[in-house]
């Protein structure tokens, strides 16, 4: 049953969002092709034996993080999730980092104390995830109560998947967002499985629908849309910014591979996988901007080259010393803060359009 | 199983104990003909040139044949006795005592090999037990160390602790009765505290064979080196703190400075072999170590110059156990490159050392001794002051070097111990 | 100086930090309009208002986990656990997000954890625990337990400045049976150990409410001198303190209030064999809480909390090896 919900999404039209001009529109489309090419190259690392321990990615789901981070401002805060990339592209976190990360280097953002996209960049302004999902929606929702203690127009955002909905900090994160009327934006990831668990045998009720039982609004996107991810996202942080409280946006979307590399997903149906193949979120994005006269070619070329060089730098990078091991347990000194994100989207350049 | 296996017999040799080693001689035997024997149990005690030992049984099986008397040498290598082995046993990893007696009698259990090594594992432990002292005291870590430390024969000291135990505070009490005797600046040395010597009319009426192979190489020494002796006054006042900050002996420093000063004179770490003159990089510190009336034997520390004062004082307690206990392996005497004598317990201040050969010199250091001194302050003002002061002396080769080098050696040494920085 | 209990110098440090740093603010279940299950809080919301004197929804996750994310944002939250056993529902926070932050990507999370521990009072299984061994085996979190008003007060001025999450053991026996003069205004107490009595015999090794029971165990000892040493910051652990009083007496009790096994005292004892050993004239003795939750019903409490007699008991017997 629960599968339904994706299928009226799926089918809709694309909805072109009108705060989007085509640079932006463009790097929406670079911000997903840099995510799948880093995760492919990541990948055959991996099968190499140069990408230690497991290895997860979030193919297919690239619209989900690419349009709801390109919705927050450089100011506003960020939990990131395992299948979300291109948040941290978007941010600013490099390409060669990223690679570190998975290559376990010192190069990489947690300096080989973590592995894959379990990471957050402080001076980009993100938290880390743990993976123990979804607590991230609790801290989320303290950073969003700080803005609100503090008087800041600012907000904060979280991805979390469709098993996450299940356990208790969940709930309490939805309750104590909606209490406080936080200025949040919590991002229900639904891509059909937990591992090998199917919606079905995850909820009831579809979660989306239980934004209303928290006091606040709960929306469902193509999540393989990105434009439509990220008017969502914007609607959302609007709503925040003016004390409106948080948002909880079910993107829809399909996990196109296993859990981690070593899953072959042979519990999910063919034809489930080559339907959702026709709706990939990159393809449509695409031909959304050839139609548009964008030159997507270019931009292939540029992604891929940036993608290569980037891999070799990740490569020539050392491994932590081990020494390093036992260090940074607790910080001496002065706290280091948390730091801005780049400003992508043209509204945050054009002063007042989206503050 | 019930066919009567087929003996093996394995030849038990006199060992190499030594590069330089030729021959040995039985000293005794542990085990008679026919007796069992476990693989590694002792089966003979052997004396050579340069270390007493015990030679391990290769294998498990029953002593066949005794080919050498006790008292007679013979070159390494000889055969000295046999053991016969049971064919079934093909390997010489460790047997069992009890597979040995059940091949010689009667065939009880042919295939208990496996099972009998965990009654041989007892009766080790049974016999080490049998070792401890008579009186089975057991002493704390804090009585221990301060006993070491003071010098307390622990069986004098009244313990008021649950069953007599000797309890930290009665041995406080006890050293501040006045019975123990206030410890010597210097009082560390390897040389064993001595009974009363023995009257000379009472001696033996030849001398032991370790006493004569010292005679011997003594003796040789001096007739093969040009050996000359000097001397250096060193102020210990800042050993004599360091060492009782760390619970060290001040031989320990004088090693750590004699190390120190080798690396910068590496001329006087080495060995003189007829022409050959090869001097060494790496300190191997031997330390001359009494056994009492036995004699005298000069265990090495290899690779010296890696350790610390603490770590080569410990090595030298260990060395120094080892010997009196007689379980000096081959290794722990060879290739010494340098030697340290250092008989100081008995207030005696200077000698003229005898060189170990082929090294090219030794040092002597004997008691630290206070001493009115004149000190200069940083005024230039003199002054007498009261020091502890030791006198070391360098026997060296004067086929190998020349007095300066010897006297540069000993102020370096000097300059080490005064300049110590103790923590 | 002023004379103080032991809450109302936890309450005052709390107010002195509310008042110099707009940062600090408070979160807990009742700790608001109610001032707290013990009164912690009494008179806050008042002088501070509601935003910073936070009546929390009853979710101990959700308390953990959003100060995690207001502390990273710049903010130094006080989270009030309304009993210490309740930690184990925000457990996963302080243990997962909070604890390996700063290791995995140089992130700070300055919060205090306020727990409210230890039993006598007839609080039953669920009210009474003393699970500070549990964090201190977490890395990346502090753990301190004072057993005087002066040290409550410092040690959590302290806590809350520190930049790291730190589990402050308060000791509900001690609220308000423990007085004593505490310096006015703000001062910061090491996480260090404090010697509560010298002595050269032997030495009681205690923390939070132990310290006042091995104090009193150790008053008169047939003439001994007993040292008694409080330990009162467990993560770090002072050895220095531990091994420089281990040196001094040789012989140590080590008493926890907590159950027995995997007990901050069995990390003293660790430390003691591994780094005391030359030093020690006895076996180290431990008296602790057996294995069990703690019962309700005084005879059954009694029975298993370390008592002074318990303390006394053991002290005799190894003044005696």
């Amino acid at each position: 049953m629960a599968t339904n919900i994706a299928v009226p999404i799926a089918n809709g039209a694309s909805a072109d969002s009108a705060h989007l001009l085509l640079e932006d529109r463009v790097w929406l489309l670079r911000a997903m092709l840099l995510m799948r090419g880093l995760e492919e190259r990541a990948m055959t690392l991996y099968r190499q034996g140069k990408v230690p321990g497991s290895f997860y990615d979030g193919h297919g789901q690239e619209a989900v993080s690419a349009g709801a981070a390109f919705a927050m401002a450089p100011e506003d805060r960020l939990c990131i999730l395992h299948r979300d990339l291109a948040a941290h592209l978007i941010r600013g976190v490099p390409a060669a980092r990223v690679l570190g990360q998975y290559l376990g280097r010192d190069t990489g953002i947690t300096h080989g104390r973590d592995g894959n996209v379990h990471f957050g960049d402080r001076n980009v302004g993100c938290v880390g995830m743990v993976s123990m999902l979804p607590d991230m929606m609790l801290v989320a929702a303290g950073m969003a109560m700080a803005f609100k203690l503090r008087h800041e127009a600012r907000c904060a955002m979280t991805w979390f998947g469709d098993g996450s909905t299940s356990r208790g900090d969940f709930h309490e994160a939805m309750n104590w967002a909606g209490v406080q009327k936080l200025p949040v934006v919590f991002v229900l990831e639904n891509n059909q499985y937990a591992y090998s668990t199917p919606l079905d045998k995850q909820f009831a009720v579809d979660p989306v629908e239980r934004a209303a039982a928290y006091g606040f609004v709960g929306v469902t996107v193509d999540g393989n849309d990105v434009e439509a991810v990220f008017e969502a996202a914007r609607a959302a942080r609007e709503r925040a910014l003016a004390g409106d409280g948080p948002t909880l946006i079910e993107a829809v979307t399909m996990r196109m591979h296993g859990h981690a590399a070593h899953d072959d997903m042979k519990y999910v149906p063919k034809e489930q996988v080559e339907e959702w193949r026709k709706r990939d979120p990159i393809d449509r994005q695409e031909a959304r901007l050839r139609k548009l006269g964008a030159d997507v070619d270019a931009l292939r070329v540029e992604v891929q080259a940036e993608i290569d060089a980037a891999t070799e730098e990740a490569l020539a990078a050392p491994m932590p010393d081990p020494a390093s091991a036992v260090e940074g347990v607790f910080c001496v000194g002065d706290a280091e803060p948390l730091g801005d994100g780049v400003p992508r989207w043209s509204g945050f350049r054009s002063a007042g359009a989206a503050r | 199983m019930s066919s009567s296996p087929i003996k093996t017999i394995v030849d038990v040799t006199m060992p190499q104990m030594g590069v330089s080693v030729a021959e040995g001689t039985v000293v005794a035997w542990r085990a008679g003909v026919g007796d069992p024997i476990a693989a590694d149990e002792t089966i003979c005690e052997i004396s050579t040139d340069k270390i007493d030992t015990e030679v391990p049984a290769p294998v498990s099986g029953v002593v066949a044949e005794i080919l050498v008397p006790v008292e007679a040498t013979v070159p390494v290598g000889e055969v000295l006795a046999r053991i016969a082995v049971d064919g079934e046993t093909t390997s010489t990893a460790p047997a069992s005592a009890a597979n040995g007696s059940a091949s010689a009698g009667a065939g009880a259990s042919a295939g208990a090999g496996a099972g009998g090594n965990g009654a041989d594992a007892g009766a080790t432990i049974t016999a080490r037990r049998a070792e401890r002292p008579a009186s089975g005291r057991r002493y704390s870590p804090v009585v221990q160390r301060i006993a070491a430390e003071h010098r307390v024969d622990l069986s004098q000291v009244p313990g008021t602790g649950r069953g007599g135990r000797v309890r930290k505070q009665d041995l406080l009490a006890f050293m501040e009765s006045g019975a123990v005797e206030e410890a010597p600046l210097h009082i560390e040395s390897p040389y064993r505290p001595e009974p009363a010597a023995t009257p000379a009319d009472a001696a033996s009426p030849t001398l032991s064979r370790m006493r004569r192979q010292i005679g011997e190489h003594m003796k040789r020494s001096l007739e093969t080196a040009a050996t000359c002796t000097t001397w250096i006054e060193v102020d210990m006042s800042r050993v004599e703190r360091a060492r009782v900050l760390l619970g060290v002996t001040g031989l320990a420093f004088v090693a750590r400075a004699t190390i120190d000063a080798l690396r910068e004179h590496p001329a006087l770490n080495a060995w003189l072999e007829g022409e050959r003159y090869t001097a060494h990089s790496g300190v191997n510190l031997g330390i001359a170590v009494s056994l009492g009336d036995d004699g005298l034997i000069v265990p090495v520390i290899h690779d010296a110059h890696e350790l610390s004062a603490e770590g080569l004082a410990a090595r030298v307690k260990d060395l120094a156990r080892r010997a009196r206990a007689k379980e000096l392996t081959p290794d722990d005497v060879r290739d010494g490159t340098f030697t340290i004598t250092n008989p100081g317990q008995y207030g005696s201040i200077m000698a003229t050392p005898i060189i170990n050969q082929p090294q090219v010199a030794i040092l002597d250091f004997e008691a630290v001794v206070k001493r009115p001194v004149v000190v200069t302050d940083p005024d230039g003002n003199d002054s007498i002051a009261i020091r502890p002061i030791t006198i070391l002396g360098l026997s060296w080769d004067h086929r190998a070097l020349d007095g300066a080098l010897a006297a540069q050696f000993l102020a370096s040494v000097k300059r080490h111990l005064e300049g110590l920085v103790a923590d | 100086m002023t004379q103080l209990t032991y809450l109302q110098a936890i309450s005052s440090a709390l107010r002195d930090e509310l008042r110099a740093d707009e940062r600090v603010l408070m979160m807990g279940e009742d700790i608001g309009v109610f001032g707290g299950a013990f009164k912690v809080t009494d008179g806050f919301i008042e002088e501070f208002g509601p935003d910073r004197v936070m009546d929390t929804p009853l979710a101990e996750s959700a308390i953990i986990g959003t100060a995690i994310g207001a502390a990273v944002v710049g903010m130094r939250p006080v989270c009030e656990m309304q009993f210490a056993d309740f930690i184990s529902c925000g457990f996963d926070q302080l243990v997962n997000v909070a604890g390996k932050m700063h290791y995995r990507q140089g992130l700070a999370v300055p919060i205090t954890v306020r727990l409210p521990s230890g039993g006598g009072f007839s609080g039953g299984p669920f009210h009474s625990q003393n699970p500070e061994a549990w964090f201190m085996h977490a890395p990346g979190i502090k753990v301190v337990a004072p057993s005087t008003a002066e040290d409550a007060k410092g040690l959590l001025h302290s806590a809350i400045r520190d930049p790291n999450p730190v589990c402050f053991m308060e000791h509900k026996h001690l609220y308000r049976r423990v007085k004593g003069e505490v310096p006015d205004g703000v001062f910061e107490t090491p996480f260090t150990a404090r010697i509560a009595r010298p002595g050269t015999d032997l030495v009681v090794i205690a923390y939070g409410a132990m310290v006042h029971t091995a104090l009193q165990a150790t008053e008169d000892l047939d003439g001994a001198s007993v040292e008694v040493l409080d330990l009162r910051s467990l993560m770090p652990l002072d050895e220095a303190a531990i091994l420089d009083s281990v040196e001094r007496c040789s012989k140590v009790v080590i008493v926890d209030e907590a159950n027995s096994t995997c007990a901050a005292g069995a990390q003293v004892a660790a430390v003691i064999a591994e780094k005391g050993f030359e030093s020690l004239d006895g076996p180290v003795v431990r008296v602790a809480t057996p294995d069990v939750p703690i019962p309700f019903s005084p005879p059954l409490e009694q029975a298993v909390l370390p008592s002074a007699e318990r303390v006394k008991e053991a002290c005799r017997e190894l003044l005696a090896y």
